[in-house]
């Protein structure tokens, strides 16, 4: 169901039921779920919190709670969405990407058709018939242009902030999390560099707006209170939680553009760190502890350095929050922590609603504790990532397959479970490509889309397949592979499972692999 | 008494609210409150000026004792005398607690006044505590103590007994001829 007004379609129509929120394992998800859990508690409407992780799993959960409950609210980073009307209406009108994170009860299929009950002339009939099959004809052609291409539509955290703000319930607790819901968008590369920088704009004026009201010379607010602030940090992930060198070596930006993989890369990140005029010692110790007098203008030397070295967004807009003394983060550190905790392959028995509900907690303000598990975690996260990256790069595993890069993680490479997860493939393959774009010298390759596989679940024996759209300045990260995975697998019949919400990942069978890659190859040459 | 009871019973206390919703007068066993009006302040008891604070239905505003200057004051005053002055409100110290806790951002200059109510707490228990030591010291039989809050008896009241106790015990065996007097762990 699409709706319009967000707060009379929707939040008055729930504010008397009891709720069942079926809620996506992905960052933004959690953040929505939270800003609404929050506006739930202020008026102690009751509701069921159910984490799903795929349509499957969305089913059944569905179909548990189909006696009680007559409406479902489900929140995921959706697929870029048209509105109701430009697909029912016969006149063009251009589509917006009204992305939500609201699907209502799926019983009600959207159905535009109006009957008409004419036992009158012949002529009407058939003219009608004509019409009708116009009709379908287009509508086919608009569901298959919607469906061909999958992309991400405006934050889900964003929207419910929105809708908090129109019942003016909004806090700075909600703000940050539409902060984090907006900056996960960006982290795991699902909106071009444009929107993100349009929603941060938008999301400036929540900030400014919540701190006017309450920041006055004489009538301070208590340390404790949560201050938004707005950044232009670098991008160089978790660094303040970490020393400065570590940061550097392991963040992809810096780490591709600097080609640590190589000799040649380390000396160029030492000639860096040296024209800068920060001691090797400094640099790598942990950043709360560097010099006070090197932090002063530590993001302008660091800017003015890389565009030496070619790097020329090494600074970009975001948000840190600041509570208490000596807690202070960044969104993009907070986004970091929350995926590591919500993927994390840390113990053995691994029930995700566990992980879920860890992740959840980790949003709050009061689980300070269960935040920093969560950035040791994501630490650990990234220099695997980095170690993977720079092993295949070196050993040359990307291979190009024509219409497409490819690369296969075998299951004996460190780390491997950490890549049987779905948001950690991604960036890992987010990472492999832009690190293979700088690498390699052969033009063609560099305009091509990769698909990674990874062990998913050694007993089964299946692999997770990652499909990302080519590396480009400006991409809109439409991602087609989606279909190209249904098309293929249907041809090869392979034993595949589209379970996840975003179409470009697929759960196959290892022994299909080589007959689903071939189809791949024929259908997207 | 479990300093939470104490707390509890501060919770009766009235404050004044802003609420942002309207609502008639509700009647309920501990008395009458309300009509509720938007824009209009309103007395309730803390319980529910912190439940519709956390439901984010109104502001909170601070009591009259709750300002910088006065608490300044009542602190000065505390420290030159050696009895007790009056304190701020029979259960200062709880209410501190509950409204910087919940409506920090309703309340200006909240650390201050954190740190001076946590001032005038301390000096007022150290005065206690002398008071307790010099009474058993002299072996008063009574004392009197005005201005105490119900906070701040409790937080003496345990140890102050049972030590009054023991030392009934001690004393009792010491009498001569007391062959039934329980040196065990003494």
């Amino acid at each position: 169901m699409f709706i319009a007004d967000i707060k009379k379609d929707f939040y008055e129509v729930v504010a008397n039921q009891r709720v069942a929120l079926l809620v996506a394992a992905d960052i933004d998800g959690l953040c929505a779920c939270k800003i609404l859990q929050a506006l739930f508690h202020c008026d102690q409407i009751q509701y069921t919190l159910v984490p799903v992780t795929g349509w499957q799993d969305l089913s059944t959960a569905f179909l548990e709670h189909k006696e009680q409950i007559k409406l479902l609210i489900k929140e995921d980073d959706d697929l870029g969405v048209p509105t109701y009307d430009d697909i029912f209406r016969d006149e063009d009108e251009e589509e917006e990407g009204e992305g939500s994170g609201n699907e209502s009860d799926e019983g009600s299929e959207p159905s535009g058709k109006r009957r008409r009950f004419d036992e009158g002339a012949i002529e009407r009939r058939i003219e009608r018939q004509r019409a009708k099959r116009q009709w379908e004809a287009r509508r086919r052609e608009i569901l298959f242009d919607y469906e061909q291409y999958e992309y991400h539509g405006t934050s889900a955290a964003m929207m419910f902030f929105e809708l908090a703000w129109v019942l003016t319930k909004d806090t700075k607790d909600m703000l940050w999390w539409s902060i984090i819901g907006l900056t996960d968008q960006w982290v795991h590369d699902k909106i071009p560099h444009m929107k993100y920088v349009s929603d941060i704009a938008t999301v400036q004026r929540h900030v400014s707006r919540h701190n006017h009201r309450n920041e006055d010379e004489e009538n301070s607010l208590s340390i404790d209170c949560m201050r938004i602030s707005f950044e232009y940090d670098l991008r160089l992930a978790l660094y303040h939680h970490w020393s400065l060198y570590e940061s550097i070596c392991n963040s992809y930006y810096t780490a591709c553009s600097f080609k640590l993989w190589t000799l040649k890369g380390q000396k160029k990140l030492q000639e860096f760190l040296a024209d800068m005029g920060l001691p090797l010692r400094q640099v790598k110790q942990k950043f709360k502890s560097m010099d006070v007098t090197i932090k002063e203008n530590l993001r302008d030397v660091i800017e003015e350095s890389s565009n030496k070295y070619g790097m020329k967004d090494i600074r970009i807009q975001t948000f840190g929050v600041h509570f208490g003394f000596k807690n202070s983060f960044l969104a993009s550190d907070m986004v970091h922590a929350a995926a590591a905790l919500l993927e994390s392959t840390e113990r053995d028995e691994n029930d995700p609603t566990d992980n879920f509900i860890k992740a959840l907690d980790s949003l709050s303000r009061s689980n300070l504790d269960r935040l920093l598990s969560g950035i040791d975690l994501a630490k650990k996260k990234l220099i695997a990532i980095q170690q993977t990256v720079a092993s295949c790069i070196c050993t040359n595993i990307i291979l190009s397959q024509g219409p497409f890069l490819y690369c296969y993680l075998m299951e004996g490479t460190p780390d491997v479970k950490l890549f049987s997860k779905p948001l950690a493939l991604t960036l890992l393959c987010k990472y492999l490509l832009k690190a293979f774009v700088q690498s390699t010298r052969n033009k063609r390759c560099k305009l091509l889309p990769l698909i990674m596989a990874a062990p998913k679940d050694v007993e089964k024996g299946t692999v997770i397949v990652v499909g990302i759209p080519p590396e480009s300045e400006t991409s809109d990260k439409k991602n087609f592979f989606g279909r190209a995975f249904e098309k293929a697998a249907e041809s090869t019949s392979s034993r595949t499972l589209h379970d996840h919400f975003d179409t470009s990942i697929i759960e196959l069978k290892s022994e299909d692999r080589s007959k689903f890659l071939d189809a791949l190859i024929t259908l997207l040459s | 008494m479990d300093p939470s009871e104490v707390e509890f019973l501060a919770e009766k206390e009235f404050v004044k609210i802003i609420p942002n919703f309207s609502l008639d007068k509700i009647y309920l066993i501990g008395g009458d409150l309300g009509p509720f009006n938007p824009g209009l302040s309103a007395d309730v008891p803390v319980w529910l000026a912190l439940n519709l604070k956390q439901r984010q239905k109104c502001r909170i505003l601070p009591p009259e004792w709750m300002d910088v200057e006065k608490l300044e004051e009542m602190r000065e005053l505390e420290r030159k005398e050696d009895a007790f002055t009056p304190a701020p409100s029979p259960y200062y110290m709880e209410l501190t607690k509950l409204l910087l806790n919940h409506a920090s951002d309703n309340i200006p200059k909240a650390d201050e006044i954190r740190t001076l109510v946590k001032d005038i707490w301390d000096t007022r228990v150290a005065k206690l505590r002398l008071s307790a030591d010099s009474f058993i010291r002299q072996q008063e039989a009574h004392a009197q103590l005005d201005n105490l809050t119900l906070m701040e008896i409790n937080t003496i009241r345990e140890f102050l007994l049972g030590s009054l106790n023991c030392m009934y015990k001690l004393r009792s065996n010491l009498q001569p001829g007391a062959t039934k007097g329980q040196f065990g762990d003494y």
